[in-house]
């Protein structure tokens, strides 16, 4: 009995070999998102927060562009509440991509969802889905062993990096303006999404919107960024769609 | 610590709050997938949101402007406008960051 439970913990060599491939695929992205949680560790810091409170917010946010989103409605006393569904919105991404990982993973305990769950990231949802996206058979031990070799070096990398960002930020001066990093990291996410028209319209409205609204009180300038950006963006598809047959 | 416990628990909470942002969104559908099916136009929607909320951050950042003082030209503004350039021709989201931060730092000498 114990001898037949002891591969889940201890990969074999097809799991090992999998877990390789997966590690293999990750490793061209690490050397981006490692800069990426070493400038958003940075970035807290330099926007007052304690090291010891930056250091949380990497363990337990682990979403970068969430946690570059709540630094500026921080730094001006954004309501929590606000802070929590600009979070949400930012993140909504990962619900989506839940929803098509979720049959691979639907057998296991509850516990260890919770775990995939929260080591997923924009990255393992992108490399396993182009390898496993059309397997008939979902929830195979070489898919989660697959899935781990990704996500695993991700989370290591990103956390050392972010945090290496902390406790170095101190030395790095003011002068320097590494906080601009944060927002060019930012629109490093923004900008490959701009694929198709109604993307670029929901940009434009946003964008509009965001600039008309930023001195209301509460941030509500960037609700109604996000209320109309959808707004224009499923607008524009509707009226688009019949050129999007043809062309996209 | 700050100091100001105020700040710090408003900073504690604000981060619990993301917390909990990070674990509804990514765990959600690991956990409750079979229980919330996902209709395709809300999902079609979604797809939006993200692009709209970093915009609605960004925007501000680049292109502030105050009451009565009308906008105010920032060399971020062209910075930013340097790393769109610089992801034009190379597809490079990591140059974005790079090469924004060197144009910046250009444009603070030489202005």
């Amino acid at each position: 009995m114990l001898a037949s439970r002891k591969p889940q913990w201890w990969p074999d060599a097809d799991k090992r070999r999998l877990f390789k491939a997966g590690f293999f695929d990750v490793f061209s992205t690490l050397v981006g998102t490692s800069t990426w949680g070493f400038v958003t560790g940075i970035a807290m810091v330099k926007s007052g927060l304690t090291e010891l409170m930056a250091t949380l917010m990497t363990l337990l946010v682990y979403a970068g562009s969430a946690q570059l989103t709540a630094l500026p409605l921080i730094e001006s006393w954004a309501p929590v509440w606000l802070v929590f569904a600009a979070g949400m919105v930012v993140n909504i991404r990962f619900v989506i991509f839940g929803a098509a990982m979720h049959p691979y993973f639907r057998h296991m305990t509850w516990p260890r969802r919770l775990w995939a769950g929260f080591f997923s990231s924009d990255i393992s949802f992108v490399f396993f889905m182009s390898r496993y996206g059309d397997s008939k058979e979902k929830g195979t031990p070489e898919q989660l062993w697959y899935f781990l070799g990704i996500v695993i070096p991700g989370w290591i990398s990103w956390n050392f990096f972010s945090l290496l960002g902390v406790y170095m930020g101190g030395f790095i001066p003011a002068s320097w303006s590494l906080e601009f990093a944060a927002v060019l990291a930012l629109m490093a996410v923004v900008i490959p999404l701009i694929k198709t028209r109604p993307m670029a319209i929901c940009l434009l409205a946003a964008g509009g919107i965001a600039w008309v609204g930023q001195s209301l009180p509460l941030r509500l300038g960037l609700a109604a960024a996000v209320v109309g950006g959808v707004l224009a963006g499923v607008l524009a598809e509707r009226l688009l769609r019949p050129k999007k047959a043809g062309g996209t | 610590m700050t100091g100001d416990p105020e700040y710090d628990w408003y900073v504690f909470a604000v981060i619990g709050m993301l917390m909990l942002c990070s674990f509804l969104t990514r765990c959600g559908y690991y956990l409750f997938g079979d229980y919330l099916p996902l209709r395709e136009p809300v999902r079609r929607a979604l797809r939006y949101a993200p692009t709209a909320a970093l915009v609605g951050i960004i925007v501000p950042e680049l292109l502030p402007w105050q009451q009565g003082a009308g906008p105010t030209l920032d060399l971020k503004a062209a910075a930013a406008l340097i790393a769109l350039l610089v992801y034009w021709r190379t597809r490079s989201t990591l140059l974005v960051i790079v090469g924004g931060m060197a144009a910046y730092w250009l444009l603070d000498f030489l202005f």
